[in-house]
């Protein structure tokens, strides 16, 4: 029995000796970024993280990436450990846009700057450096290009799926309508008529329902622009299923791995599709700015890319 | 008995005694270790420190600019070196106070200036730009201008003031819900419902201050009141737990399982799927205000309410009720213990306590969502169980259940600290978890065999 004991307090002892210690680097030239995300679990957050530690690591600074899993009391918690490690900057995907305001008012007191990466920080009285994010509004733009070039000597009905609760899916379906605007008043062949705006919560079913109530009410529908891959997915879904496939064209927007995909086997027409690691490495360069004493704008908007079969087809990642 | 008997028996006693308190002990040991690091002085001390090594290194006076961002601590720090420069033949050329960019501008008109700098004289987190590191790259007329920064002591950050009061406040609500969990457990049951009660607590308070009390120019009264109403609500939800696990029979598992939903959902619509933030500056009072000598106002909250059911628990005749039906149901019925009237009040208490945790919660980020607590029923459960209390009830105590939140809780702050991601710290805390029960179960069989 003693001897049990004897070797419980010896293993405790090495674990204790084995936590190694953090990097005993000397304090004035120890620069570290805490980095904590959305969710982990979404690829295009962990592509954020690792190219913004990439372009930081060769600058000389450590990063610490962890992930508040959708739990906003988690990331504050994050946040107040970052504070005590005194890291030199911090970077958040926000879990909640106005409840991570605390947090960021903490980090303020202690003199840390804040970046915000893809999802801005909404709450009133609190400073962020600059916020990085793909161009929704351009993105938009791209998409409803993406339209014309789709249908385009005939023209048509076109049905938006938004997402009317998510400021982002807000501005790409004004960039949408506005550039859709604009080429009706310059030509006077293939005009496209925008005939409805259907809630579909960027989710496949209720992209799949909104379709299925287009093509109800217009049959002879043309197209469907949907905000992200999923409700685009869940329109093709409804559009196969009427048999209407060939007949609709589908743009979608996001350019995930599901997206590329269809986009490949020619299920959508095309994507706006967002760069995660560019909003990382801008992300790390924006920080390096700063620090170097430069002036670093409000707010950095990384470009969409339209992306068609013909990228899907040359995509290393697809093959 | 021989002399290696009574150590053993020694020892025993102590394990059982304090056996979670020991690996507590090992744990923030072994944290305090591995965050030993550099800590640079950057109070008032760091000023008064540097303002010495100025007047050593210039004994026949100098020109110096002192440099630090624009947080109260580097005011503070800024005001020590002012003053201890004061009377000394070190001239302050020119003080910046802000960001790299504000130092930037101030070095290139030093940098295009006449007169001559001996050095800067900077707060520690300024000394780490690249800034001042690419000095005499960036700016050739500043090569000769030494950089000067307080010498850093060495001490775990683990174990600084603050770390350890944000451990307490980041506990706070896990470890208010763990009392009404600790009293289930031991009465024989379990609440899957408390996560999902505290969202609806949170969302449910702030909408009440928002639509009823005036928003941001509710009264604290009213807050107060809204709050109330909030935990009552999730104290009928907690006695319709109780209701349908005493009197229909069904298993308590499956009871908060289905109002975990129900509440979630609740949640969801009372919040129309949104956060909701139009709440007054002084909402905050209880999240994060530190009105008793610097201690939290929330672990103010869960100290008192520890002591409290503590004493109710080991001293009152409803405490022993609840320890009797858990042992043994049967039993306590024949000895005349309200065997039902126990159970549902304890659901009761436990809802109310989840509506504390939620207005605290809601308070300490000054928002109401019904995002708020996923897997919170999980980490108060695994308090309730790394803390000593058996999930075959009757047996468990409220000190063990403090000690096991708090034991999770070092355990998360080291792991940040110490830098660890995300999918370790789970595996990292599951294996804890584990770790903590399987050394709880043999240290009993060690008691019994002794």
């Amino acid at each position: 029995m003693r001897s049990r004991l004897w070797v419980l307090l010896t293993a405790c002892l090495a674990a204790c000796a084995e936590t190694q210690p953090s990097k005993q680097s000397d304090v004035n030239t120890r620069r570290v970024i805490g980095v904590s995300v959305l969710t982990l679990t979404n690829p295009f957050f962990k592509v954020i993280g690792e190219s913004l530690r990439e372009v930081a690591a060769a600058e000389g600074y450590e990063v610490i990436l962890v992930s508040g899993e959708n739990d906003v009391a988690r990331q504050q918690h994050q946040v107040q450990d970052f504070i005590v490690q005194r890291v030199a900057a911090i970077v958040l995907c926000p879990c909640d846009s106005k409840a991570i305001g605390p947090a960021i008012g903490e980090a303020n007191e202690a003199g840390i700057p804040v970046f915000t990466a893809d999802i801005a920080c909404l709450a009133p009285g609190v400073k962020v450096v600059s916020h990085i994010a793909t161009d929704n509004y351009g993105g938009g733009r791209q998409a409803a290009l993406a339209m014309i070039e789709a249908l385009g000597e005939a023209g048509g009905k076109v049905v938006i799926i938004d997402y009317k609760q998510v400021e982002s899916c807000i501005q790409r379906v004004k960039g949408f309508k506005e550039v859709i605007a604009e080429h009706n008043r310059s030509t006077s062949s293939g005009r496209i008529e925008i005939v409805a705006e259907l809630p579909g919560d960027g989710q496949k079913d209720k992209g799949y329902r909104a379709a299925e109530d287009a093509l109800q009410a217009h049959p002879d529908l043309a197209g469907i622009f949907a905000i992200n891959d999923p409700s685009a997915l869940g329109a093709r879904a409804a559009l196969e299923k009427a048999g209407k496939a060939d007949q609709v064209k589908l743009i979608g927007f996001d350019g995930q791995p599901e997206g590329k995909r269809a986009i490949k086997e020619g299920k959508i027409y095309a994507d706006p599709i967002q760069y995660p690691d560019r909003i990382g490495r801008e992300t790390a360069r924006a920080i390096l700015r700063y620090f170097r004493g430069e002036e670093v704008e409000p707010e950095i908007l990384i470009p969409t890319g339209l992306y068609r079969q013909a990228d899907a087809l040359e995509d290393p990642e697809l093959k | 008995m021989r002399s290696w008997q009574v150590v053993h028996r020694g020892l025993a006693l102590l394990a059982v005694d304090y056996g979670m308190s020991l690996v507590l002990l090992v744990v923030a040991v072994g944290f305090s270790v591995a965050t030993l690091q550099e800590q640079p002085a950057d109070g008032p001390e760091g000023g008064r420190q540097l303002a010495r090594l100025l007047a050593r290194r210039y004994p026949t006076g100098g020109r110096v600019v002192v440099v630090a961002r624009e947080t109260q601590a580097d005011a503070a720090f800024a005001q020590a070196l002012a003053d201890g420069l004061a009377g000394s033949p070190i001239e302050v050329a020119a003080e910046v106070r802000g960001r790299p960019a504000e130092l930037r501008h101030v070095l290139e008109r030093l940098s295009a200036a006449p007169e001559r700098i001996d050095a800067l004289a900077v707060h520690p987190a300024v000394a780490r730009w690249p800034l001042l590191q690419e000095l005499p790259g960036e700016f050739p007329s500043l090569r000769h201008v030494e950089v000067l920064v307080p010498r850093s002591h060495v001490w775990p950050s683990f174990l600084k003031a603050d770390n350890l009061l944000n451990i307490a406040n980041q506990i706070a609500v896990i470890a208010i819900m763990a009392v009404g969990m600790t009293m289930v457990v031991i009465a024989g049951g379990i609440d899957l419902s408390v996560g999902s009660l505290m969202a609806l607590a949170a969302v449910v308070a702030t909408r009440l201050i928002r639509d009823l009390a005036g928003a941001e120019q509710a009264g604290a009264w009213q807050m107060a009141a809204c709050c109330v109403a909030a935990m009552a609500i999730c104290g009928l939800m907690g006695l319709f737990s109780g209701m349908i696990t005493t009197f229909a029979g069904i298993p308590a598992f499956i009871a908060t399982l289905a109002m975990m939903l129900v509440a979630s959902g609740l949640a969801y619509m009372t919040a129309e799927g949104e956060s909701i933030y139009e709440l007054p500056e002084v909402f905050v009072w209880l999240g994060r205000g530190a009105d008793l000598a610097g201690i939290p106002n929330a672990v103010v909250l869960m100290l008192l309410l520890y002591a409290a059911a503590q004493v109710l628990m080991t001293r009152t005749v409803a405490g022993r009720y609840i320890y009797a039906v858990g042992g043994n149901r049967e039993a306590a019925r024949l000895a005349g213990v309200p065997v039902e009237r126990v159970t549902v009040l304890v659901y009761v208490a436990c809802g109310v306590l989840a509506g504390l945790g939620g207005v605290v919660m809601a308070s300490q980020l000054k928002s109401g969502a019904p995002t708020y607590g996923q897997m919170y029923e999980l980490y108060v459960i695994a308090a309730v169980v790394v803390g000593g209390t058996s999930l075959s009830g009757g047996e468990g105590q409220m000190i063990g259940t403090l000690l096991g939140a708090l034991l999770i809780a070092v355990i998360q702050n080291g792991m940040n600290l110490t830098g660890v991601e995300s999918y370790q710290q789970k595996v990292v805390l599951g294996s804890v978890i584990l770790a903590a029960v399987l050394i709880d179960r043999w240290k009993r069989r060690l008691w019994q065999r002794v």
